[in-house]
């Protein structure tokens, strides 16, 4: 029977609904579509494209692409043939007459080291060999380097199209010449220290964060309204005012003459010549993070302690809890989606921090994050950096996961 | 007269005089009181002399930059003040203008032809010398804990036990390798050689004992103006960097610190012309003027860093005091080089090549020993 009922048009209601309903659908995407696009073409896209960096070597496959092909039927037992050596000739020739010889160079020194001064002398010499006599002794003449075989089995890697040897670095693992795969010598091992060093601030920095906003998000939600709204402006002030500031702010009231250092001498508590180390250490580290990030954690946890109602505790105590009693079992439980919604915004912010750590950290402040800045702007080796940058980004999706495993991403809350 | 076109006469003055301006250079150097000698002596005069507007724009060393912005086809540099080792990589990739340099430059007011007048040949093709500076070491006079007695080598440096506080070195492993070697005694003239053969772990321990002894210990800096600020700070007790930011802090700032020059690494300073930058032609005639006898001279009359060409250093000492500031007054500024004889007594000469050569080696082996100290 419920098929049967008609608009006042005659069409059937259930189809008149449907359509209307499409068309809902469809104006709201189209609200949303400009912004959808943003975010794909100036965030995904452009994320995804240098993330592709970290595998991808093709330029490089190009520059060399006969060279690689001939190089795949060599075995790298003994030194290369003459075909290898004539076409890998040939095609520097051509990168030296158009200027890319350059680039090779700097790649394949990432591969091995030496690599740069091995191509720019041999690329100087190019026009003196003589095309009709064995290349190979020509090479070896201008470079003694070109002898060892383990350069050639670098070209020969160093041209591959796509590799992940990077994600071995980043874990500061290698891939020697015959395939297997090895730690770096102890002395140049630094990506597992920092990863585990990252982890350890992020962990450190979110539970001083817990520690130091609970008992303030509590006072917040309790307080009378134009108390709690001044107390709130005081959380949020340092909230608005830019990053840098704050780090050179701490770094002046820190450092060994620094502020805090001169009132506690001023004191008596500290003597002049012992002032406290409190910068380019972990505990500057500490303070200014957490400082920084304290917002972060303040307005979740408050936004769950506003909706508890004060009846609840008043009915735990009136049936004999004690208050810690009654808090540990009837609000502390409550605030579970403030402490984890805080906590996941807390720990996913630090574990990509830099600035702060690098400017009051010292060296104890490098952090992964500085390790991939300094791979972008000082070595240029950007394969390395997005291979880490990567590995950050999976490890921030994890944490994302199993948040949303345990608690739910429903349950989170911002204010 | 309407709203409307009030706005918009409104409009048309301010647009005005951005169009009056159209030619313009922007030249990229390293900040600080560096920076301010190049605007005052050479690129104001070029400014009034030709018209063409000069933007100096700071940064802090290294290609990346430039590099990202030819990737991405957005070049907004056009001369930038870089590092011997710089131009020598960055003239490998592309990035910078090839100089036909005879013809490119002009000859000194001495006659000479541009390539006898420069003290020192090119590392590259695509570099135009700019200073001769120096990387030594300073101390705060006042500090309590030097009792009377007063460093003097480059030993004293790396010995805190007789002259106990924190020490400030540069962020990069450049000067801090050939500084450990030297205090090791290895002589200064032949530095690189020893970099050859395990050098590069010696210097690390070296900087390790220093780094961790309870009496010493480390910090980094990164830009010029750093050493200086940290010794008046007292965050340091002894800092390296460069003759020409302690020379300012001591000069005119009255700073009460003062430079040890045994064991220093004289280096030299290169401007490079990007490839394909928004004013490529414009920037050749103002790079021209910039290294050309008078406005090299003109640089030292603000910083104690020595001109690149002879030419240069006839027009200064015809002249001398030279140096002048508000703070200071008129100064002799040749003794203050780092040139003068007093002050080359034991001195490295810094050697890009080495570095161009072995960057990934002695950055891996450099950034490791930090992060792990």
């Amino acid at each position: 029977m419920t098929a049967e009922i008609r608009t006042s048009d005659g069409e059937l209601l259930s189809v008149k609904l449907k359509k209307v309903e499409r068309r809902r659908r469809t104006t709201a995407f189209l609200l949303a579509a400009p912004l959808l696009f943003f975010i794909v073409f100036a965030y995904v896209i452009p994320i995804f494209q240098m993330l592709g960096r970290s595998i991808d070597n093709a330029e490089m496959n190009s520059f060399l692409t006969e060279t690689h092909e001939v190089m795949q039927t060599w075995d790298g037992s003994e030194m290369p043939g003459e075909d290898v050596t004539s076409t890998f000739y040939y095609e520097l020739k051509t990168a030296v007459e158009n200027k890319y010889h350059g680039k090779i160079a700097t790649r394949l020194n990432y591969e091995k080291g030496g690599f740069t001064s091995l191509i720019k002398k041999t690329s100087r010499k190019l026009k003196n060999f003589d095309e009709n006599a064995n290349f190979l002794d020509q090479f070896i003449d201008v470079h003694k380097k070109w002898g060892d075989i383990e350069y050639w089995l670098a070209l020969k890697r160093g041209t591959d199209a796509y590799h992940f040897r990077k994600y071995l670095t980043t874990f500061d693992y290698e891939q020697k010449f015959d395939g297997s795969i090895e730690r770096i010598p102890e002395k140049l091992r630094i990506n597992v220290t920092l990863w585990l060093r990252t982890i350890f601030v992020a962990v450190g920095v979110t539970f001083c964060c817990f520690i130091l906003a609970y008992p303030i998000s509590h006072l917040l939600s309790v307080l009378p309204t134009r108390y709690s709204n001044l107390l709130m402006i005081c959380v949020l002030l340092p909230f608005w005012t830019s990053l840098l500031v704050r780090t050179s702010s701490w770094m002046v009231l820190l450092q060994k003459q620094g502020v805090l250092n001169d009132t506690l001498v001023s004191l008596g508590f500290v003597a002049d010549e012992s002032r406290l180390e409190l910068m380019y250490n972990m505990t500057g580290t500490f303070i200014a993070m957490t400082q920084i990030l304290l917002p972060f954690m303040v307005l979740p946890l408050y936004s769950v302690m506003k909706t508890i109602s004060p009846s609840l505790m008043r009915a735990a105590t009136s049936m004999g809890a004690t208050p810690f009693h009654a808090f540990r079992k009837i609000y502390f439980p409550l605030t579970y989606a403030g402490i984890s919604a805080g906590s996941i915004l807390v720990f996913v912010l630090a574990i990509g921090y830099y600035i702060t750590p690098a400017l009051v950290g010292g060296a104890k402040g490098i952090l992964i994050s500085n390790r991939i800045a300094y791979h972008m702007q000082q070595s240029l080796d950007w394969s390395l950096a997005t291979a880490m940058a990567t590995v950050l980004l999976i490890a921030v999706l994890v944490v994302y996961w199993l948040y949303n495993k345990i608690v739910g991403i429903d349950n989170m809350r911002l204010g | 007269m309407s709203r409307l076109t009030k706005l918009i006469s409104l409009a048309a003055l301010l647009v005005a005089p951005s169009m009056a301006t159209a030619a313009e250079v922007n030249v990229v150097s390293w900040g600080g009181a560096y920076t301010e000698s190049q605007k005052l002596g050479y690129g104001d005069p070029y400014q009034e002399m030709s018209g063409v507007q000069v933007n100096w724009i700071d940064y802090s060393g290294g290609l990346s930059e430039i590099k990202a912005q030819v990737e991405s086809g957005a070049i907004t540099w056009d001369i930038i003040d870089v590092y011997a080792r710089d131009t020598i990589i960055g003239c490998d990739e592309g990035l910078f203008v090839e100089f036909d340099f005879d013809n490119d430059f002009p000859a000194g007011v001495n006659g000479m032809k541009a390539s006898d007048d420069f003290f020192a040949p090119m590392p590259s093709d695509c570099a135009v010398g700019n200073i001769l500076y120096s990387w030594n070491y300073a101390y705060n006079t006042d500090n309590v804990n030097f009792d009377g007695s007063y460093p003097d080598s480059m030993e004293d440096f790396f010995n805190p036990d007789k002259y106990p506080g924190v020490r400030s070195i540069y962020s990069s492993a450049m000067s801090n390798l050939e500084f450990a070697l030297v205090a090791d005694g290895v002589p200064a003239s032949d530095v690189y050689d020893y970099m050859e053969d395990n050098g590069i772990d010696r210097a690390l321990d070296k900087l390790t004992d220093l780094c961790t002894n309870p009496n010493g210990g480390c910090i980094f800096w990164s830009a010029g103006a750093q050493p200086p600020e940290q010794l008046v700070s007292g965050e340091a007790i002894m800092a390296t960097g460069w003759n020409g930011r302690h020379f300012n802090a001591i000069v005119n700032e009255g700073s009460p610190m003062k430079m040890v020059w045994d064991g220093q690494i004289l280096d030299y300073e290169y401007f490079v012309l990007v490839k394909g930058g928004p004013n490529q032609e414009e920037a050749m005639k103002a790079l021209q003027y910039f290294t050309s006898s008078e406005g090299l001279a003109g640089s030292a009359k603000h910083i104690a860093y020595a001109p690149f060409r002879i030419s240069s250093l006839d027009v200064i000492m015809a002249d001398e005091p030279w140096f002048y500031s508000e703070q200071a007054g008129a100064v002799e500024i040749m003794p203050h080089m780092p040139t003068a004889p007093a002050n080359t007594e034991n001195y490295v000469l810094m050697n890009p090549e080495w570095y161009a050569d072995n960057n990934t080696e002695i950055n891996d082996a450099w950034e490791a020993w930090k992060a792990n100290l």
